[in-house]
Order: structure tokens, then sequence, then C-alpha cells
């Protein structure tokens, strides 16, 4: 008895010591992140003076938010990012990477350049990009386009093109790392398969379709809700570039929540809108979880 | 030619060594090889070109339909930093990423430790709450955060900085999945020459994990460079302002374009020297999907 009693009760401490060796990380996490994210559903039902709570209110911050002209104006524009991301975001990466996949000159060379916009600051490009879109005749990209005999023209200015633009920037700045996610899946595909499919007689487009693409497809996937997710969290661009305009034609969900928040100084309905955002999130995430379980069976 | 040799040794992708005798393919290889190059000058561009406009005077910056600066005179650029007092943000910036970067491994690095190593009863549970945390992004809760910060009066210090980078799920992933592939046999044996739990990760596991991290330090560091959010928040306004806080800041100042085109080039020049220093160990670490999101 007492010989079967002694290791679990030094098991226990050991217990003790690991729970402690893991306590400062986890009071950071409660600190940062989980706490935060409770205390964003308790302040949502409140009226706020600055930061402090005054009256519980039940939903009417909800209501306030729901009821927003703006907020209508950046939920459509949510739809409208991600759209436009699936349109140029998700195929790009996939493109390059299978294209410097096909290079033998260069090719390391060509992996450093495509992702060297990724590990740039996005302030910084951001702001580089502004100057690209400016609508007069010494914006950048009316010189290149003036050099072709097009333009010049109004880029951001137009409400049409203000999202399609924001997602090409961000397109430019981060399809260099998905890009390499799917090289290294297309270095993984067996040369047999390849081979095989050329006795077959498939040409080199057949053997894209048939091979390649249907290897890297549960990758795509993964790739597909983590971009999605990305685009619900769009902040920065749309602040800088036209401060959510022209005319709200650019804002997004986090803009609102940070103008909610810094602007009006109104926690609890900057609040309630993080809580509706995190909702619409946890749902992604979940089908996010259920592919990724897919894909490990 | 030697230009198609070469693709006899292809190892991966579809065109195959044999393909490359079809004049067909080599036509299309050529196309690659061009498209692929083209996709180069889009990627470097941008910053090829914040470097030449940050020659140009306000003047020529806002008349000439040009790329390229007229002159090539280091003393503006000189003049801006010297007006903006960037000297000072650069020491800023780097007192947050040493202190960043360090919370970064001591604390993710030993959550991860517990998860893969100690194991201890319940930890599921916690492991649990830092993979939701994967799917939030922080930035949803940056409010309540922001008064969390202010209510213990911890705003207008760096300490908050530094520590949300001891926090991040991803990089406490990263360090589970690599302490779980080092071989059990090297810490029991440490366990049996009487060896503390603490003493383990320090003379042992460190040692052992150093490619994960020069990793999470490498993009730990870059991320604590361009992190601007909450360092906006919490030290706009104090003789603390970081570079990024200050190219934040423009947004609400107005400031004529050539400054803040040599400010974004400042902004640039350390990450670039990170990259060309360590760029194999950043794409690989990129290419196994370590800095998503």
């Amino acid at each position: 008895m007492k010989a079967a009693n002694k290791p679990k009760e030094k098991f226990r401490k050991r217990d003790l010591i690991s729970w402690l060796v893991m306590l400062p990380s986890l009071i950071l996490f409660a600190f940062f992140v989980w706490e935060p994210l409770l205390e964003n559903i308790r302040l949502s039902f409140y009226s706020t003076k600055m930061y402090e709570t005054v009256a519980f209110t039940g939903l009417k911050n909800y209501n306030l938010v729901l009821h927003d002209v703006d907020f209508m104006a950046a939920f459509k524009n949510t739809f409208s990012y991600t759209l436009w991301s699936l349109v140029i975001g998700f195929f790009v990466p996939m493109i390059i990477g299978v294209l410097i996949t096909e290079t033998v000159h260069l090719k390391g060379f060509f992996r450093m350049a495509v992702y060297f916009p990724n590990i740039m600051p996005s302030l910084a490009t951001i702001w580089i990009w502004s100057y690209f879109f400016l609508p007069g005749a010494t914006g950048v990209l009316n010189i290149i386009a003036g050099k072709m005999g097009m333009g010049p023209y109004e880029w951001l200015n137009d409400p049409r093109w203000t999202i399609p633009l924001i997602i090409i920037t961000l397109t430019w700045k981060s399809a260099g790392s998905t890009a390499l996610i799917y090289m290294a899946n297309i270095a993984s595909i067996s040369p047999d398969l390849y081979e095989a499919a050329t006795i077959d007689g498939a040409g080199i487009m057949q053997r894209i379709r048939h091979i390649t693409i249907p290897s890297i497809f549960g990758i795509a996937k993964t790739m597909l809700i983590l971009q999605i997710i990305s685009v619900f969290q769009i902040l920065y661009e749309p602040m800088i570039f036209k401060n959510g305009g022209p005319n709200n034609a650019s804002i997004s969900l986090m803009m609102l929540m940070y103008r909610y928040g810094y602007r009006d100084y109104n926690v609890g309905k900057a609040a309630s809108l993080s809580v509706l955002v995190c909702i619409i999130l946890v749902i992604l995430s979940g089908i996010y979880m259920r592919a990724t379980r897919e894909k490990e069976n | 030619m030697w230009f198609f040799d070469k693709y006899n040794d292809k190892k991966d992708g579809v065109i195959r060594g044999y393909d490359i005798r079809a004049t067909k393919v080599k036509i299309l290889a050529l196309i690659i090889m061009l498209v692929c190059l083209l996709m180069v000058c889009v990627s470097l561009f941008p910053a090829l070109w914040v470097f030449l406009a940050s020659f140009k005077d306000i003047k020529e910056f806002t008349r000439n339909v040009t790329i390229f600066p007229e002159k090539y005179d280091w003393s503006r650029m000189l003049g801006t930093w010297n007006a903006f007092k960037f000297t000072k943000y650069y020491k800023n910036s780097l007192i947050a990423i040493l202190g960043c970067s360090a919370c970064a491994i001591i604390f993710n690095g030993l959550l991860a430790y517990g998860f893969a190593i100690l194991k201890p009863k319940g930890h599921k549970i916690a492991l649990g709450l830092v993979m939701w945390s994967l799917m939030i992004p922080g930035i949803t809760s940056i409010v309540a955060l922001f008064r969390n910060i202010n209510l213990i009066g911890l705003n207008q210090s760096f300490i908050p900085i530094w520590f949300s980078f001891g926090a991040n799920a991803f990089w406490v992933v990263l360090f589970k999945q690599y302490f779980e592939g080092i071989p059990k046999e090297l810490l029991e044996a440490a366990k049996l020459d009487g060896c503390g739990v603490l003493q383990i990760f320090i003379k042992i596991m460190l040692p052992l994990s150093k490619p994960i991290l020069v990793v999470v330090a490498i993009f730990s560091i870059t991320a604590a460079w361009s992190d601007f959010l909450l360092p906006y928040l919490v030290l706009n306004g104090t003789d603390k302002t970081t570079v990024m806080v200050k190219l934040f800041s423009f947004k609400d100042t107005p400031t004529d374009a050539v400054s803040v085109l040599r400010a974004a080039f400042f902004a640039i020049i350390p990450p670039t020297v990170i990259f060309a220093i360590f760029q194999r160990q950043i794409t690989d670490g990129a290419a196994s999907g370590a800095v998503k999101g």
C-alpha cells in the first residue's frame, strides 16, 4: 500500500510544479486574450462613460449598433471584401506557387522576392500604396498607366474600385507566404504520379488538373477559411487610405469598432460590435477546425 | 542550350526532365520564367520606389512625372531623420523589440514545455483554451484590453507591449510541435540525474531547440517592429513613441508627402536587413506555416 501511494504523491507534487511553470504564461493569456473577451461581453450590456460602466442597459447597445447606418455599410462591405478576396486573394498564391515550382533557374531568388512584401511593416506599405493610388498625374500608377497611353484613373476615389484595390494591396503583401506553403505541399507530391500520368498520355495541363490541384486541395481549403477570417479583421487599410470612404464605401467592421471606441469613446457600443464579430469568427473557426480535422484523418 | 539542360535534374513539379525536349514545353518554360520575373518586379517595386522617391524634394515630388529622382542627395534624408527625431523612435522601437522578443520566447516556450512534456493533470483544458484563442484575433477585444491596461495603471509604459507578446497561441503551438520531437530518453535521463523541472527546460530543452528559438526570435522581432495598434494606444503622446506609432500618427497630423515617404523608408530598413541576413530561416519558417496570420 505504502509503496503504491508514494509515486502517486510524488506525481501530485510534480503536477503542482508543472502548473507553476506554466502559470506566468497562463496569466498573460488570461490578461491579454481571455479576460478581454469576457469583459467585452459584459461591457456590451452596459452604457459607459469613458472607461467606466454607468448602468446595465441590456441589449440597447446591440440595438444601437444594428440600426446604425455605418454598421449597415460596414456589414455590406464585409461581404464585398470577402467576395473580392476570394476572387483575387485565393487563386493568386496558388498560381504563384505552381509557377515558381516549375522554374529551375533562380528558384531561391523567386521564393525570396515574392515573400519580401510580407516582411515589410504593413503600416509602411499602406503609406506607400496610398501614394501609388494618388489620382493626379503624379500618382505612381498613373505615371505607369500614362507611359502605356492610358489614364489617369481615380483609383481609390472611385467607390466601385476602393475595396478591390484594397484587396489587391493585401494580396500583394500576403500572397508570397501562402505561395510558399503551397510550394512545400507541391514538392511533396511523388514524381511517380506524374510519370505514371505521362505514360497514360496526360499532357502538362492535364497533370496540373488531375494531380497538382487535387493534392493541394486540402491545404487550399484551410487557407480559404484562414483568409476569410483575416478579411473580417481588415482595419488599417481602409482607415489610412480613405478613412473608410469615399462615403463609407470601404468602412470595415473593425474600423467601425475603432471609431466607436476611440472617436466616440463609446466603449459599450464598441464592445457589442466586437461581440457580434466574435460570434461570426467562432462559427467560421468551427468550420475551420472541422476542415483541418478532416485533413488529418 | 544551358537554359533547358538544367530541367533534366528537376525534382518536383509538373514539367519533368523528359518533357523539355518538346518545343512547346520549352516555350512554356520560358513564359513561366518571364512571368516569375514579372512577379519579382511587382513584389520589389514598391520598396524600390519608396527608396528612390525619398530622394526627391516636395516640389520635385508633386511636379515631376518620373520614377527616378533628379539627384541622389543623402542630406535630404538626413534632414527628415533629424527633423522628426528618428534616432529616438528607433531607440524606443529597439527597447520594445528586445522586451517583446524575450517575452515571446520565455513565456510561450514555458507554456509549450508544459503542454508537450510536463503534461500535468488538466493541461488539456488549458490547451483547448489556447487553441481557441488561435482563432479569435486579439484585435477584436482591443477596446476591453486597453480599458484593463488603464485600470491597472500600466498605460504609457512599455510593460503591456512586452508582455502582450508572451501570450501568442501561434508560437505556443510552434514550440509545442518542436518539443514533442525531442527524444524522451534524454529527458528521462536528466530526471534520473536529479534535474528539476526548470533545470531540464534550461539545460536540455533550450539547447536542443535552437532552430525553433531562432525562428520565433526572428518572427517576434519583425512582428514587434511592425506592431502598432496597442503601442499606439498605450504609447502615443509619450516620449516612448516607436517608429510605427509615429508612422501611424501621420494619419491625423497633416505632413508633407515626402516626409511621410521618408519615414516609411526608415521603417522598412530594419526588417529588410533582417530578411537579407536570415532569408533561409524566414522563408523555410513561412513555408512550414509558422507565421500564418
